[in-house]
C-alpha cells in the first residue's frame, strides 16, 4: 500500500489543509437493525453489536481509539415515513460505545428499526 | 506495518460483507438481574476474519485491555493473522468483545454463554427484558 505525503489537499480553487480531511473524517460509522432479529446493515470499524436489551445497544470497534473521549453522532428513525423515535449515544470505553433508542413522547426505551452512529476521533 | 484501520477500510472496498449465521448469547455474573446480552458479529469484520491478513492476534487485544488511555495500543500495528473458519471468528470475537469475566473467570455452575445458529434468537421481542440463557442440556446424564 502506498502514501500520499501532502500538507494540503485543493479542488483547483480552494486548498485546505490535510490534517482537516484525516482528523475530520470518522473513524468509525454502523447502520442496524435494531428490531426483530437484530443485524448490522453497513459499518466501518466495528466488529460486533450486542444487543444488551430493549432499546440498548453497544457497538465495539475493531480498531480502538486513543481514549473514551470521543464525539459520537446518532440518528436513528422507527419510520422512515413518520419517524417518530430516537436515540442517544455515548461512548463506553476507547473501543466501545452505548446506543440507546427511546420514544420522543415518553422517552421509555424502545427497539429502533434504523439506528446509525458515527464516530470522530483520535485512532489509537 | 500498515495501521489495522487502513486494513480494514481497503478490506471493505475488497470484500463482500458476510453476515454470520450465529449468535454468541451470554449473561454478565456481575450484573445478575440484567437480562441476557447477544453478540451480533459484524458483517465486514467477519469477511475480513475468514479473508485472513487483515486482523491481529487476539492475544493483542487482551494485552490491550491492560492499557492505559493515551499510551500506544498493540493490536493496530501487530502482524495480521490468516484466514479463519467461522466458528474460529466467532470464538476470536467472544475473547475480544466480551468480557473476560463471561467467558475465562467465571466459576459458577449456570451456563452463562453459548453459541447458538440466528435462528435460536426469538425475533419477537416483546419480552426482551426478561431473556436468560437457557439452561436445559441436551444430553441426559
Amino acid at each position: 500500500m502506498s502514501t500520499i505525503v501532502a500538507a494540503n489537499v485543493s479542488d483547483g480553487t480552494v486548498s485546505i489543509p490535510t490534517t482537516y480531511v484525516t482528523n475530520g473524517s470518522a473513524k468509525a460509522w454502523v447502520n442496524f437493525n435494531g428490531e426483530g432479529t437484530i443485524a448490522i446493515r453497513q459499518s466501518l470499524n466495528a466488529s460486533s453489536l450486542t444487543d444488551n436489551g430493549t432499546g440498548n445497544y453497544n457497538v465495539t470497534l475493531s480498531s480502538a481509539l486513543q481514549s473514551d473521549e470521543y464525539s459520537i453522532v446518532s440518528g436513528s428513525t422507527d419510520n422512515l415515513t413518520n419517524g417518530s423515535d430516537m436515540c442517544t449515544a455515548a461512548p463506553l470505553t476507547s473501543s466501545s460505545c452505548r446506543v440507546i433508542g427511546f420514544y420522543t413522547d415518553n422517552a421509555g426505551a424502545r427497539d429502533i428499526l434504523y439506528s446509525c452512529a458515527a464516530i470522530h476521533g483520535d485512532l489509537a | 506495518m500498515t495501521h489495522l484501520w487502513d486494513r480494514l477500510a481497503e478490506a471493505k472496498s475488497r470484500l463482500k460483507p458476510i453476515q454470520s449465521k450465529y449468535r454468541v448469547l451470554f449473561e454478565d455474573p456481575s450484573q445478575p438481574d440484567a437480562p441476557a446480552a447477544v453478540l451480533v458479529p459484524d458483517p465486514n469484520w467477519m469477511a475480513a476474519a475468514l479473508a485472513g491478513g487483515i486482523l491481529p492476534p487476539i492475544e493483542t487485544y487482551l494485552r490491550d485491555r491492560d492499557v492505559p488511555d493515551g499510551q500506544p495500543k498493540e493490536h493496530p500495528y501487530a502482524e495480521p493473522i490468516g484466514p479463519m473458519t467461522e466458528e474460529q471468528a466467532i470464538e476470536y470475537l467472544i475473547q475480544k468483545d466480551i468480557s473476560p469475566a463471561v467467558w475465562r473467570d467465571y466459576a459458577g455452575n449456570r451456563c452463562i454463554l453459548r453459541i447458538v445458529p440466528v435462528e435460536l434468537i426469538p425475533s419477537d421481542r416483546s419480552f426482551r427484558n426478561a431473556w436468560r440463557v437457557n439452561q436445559d442440556t441436551e444430553m441426559a446424564a
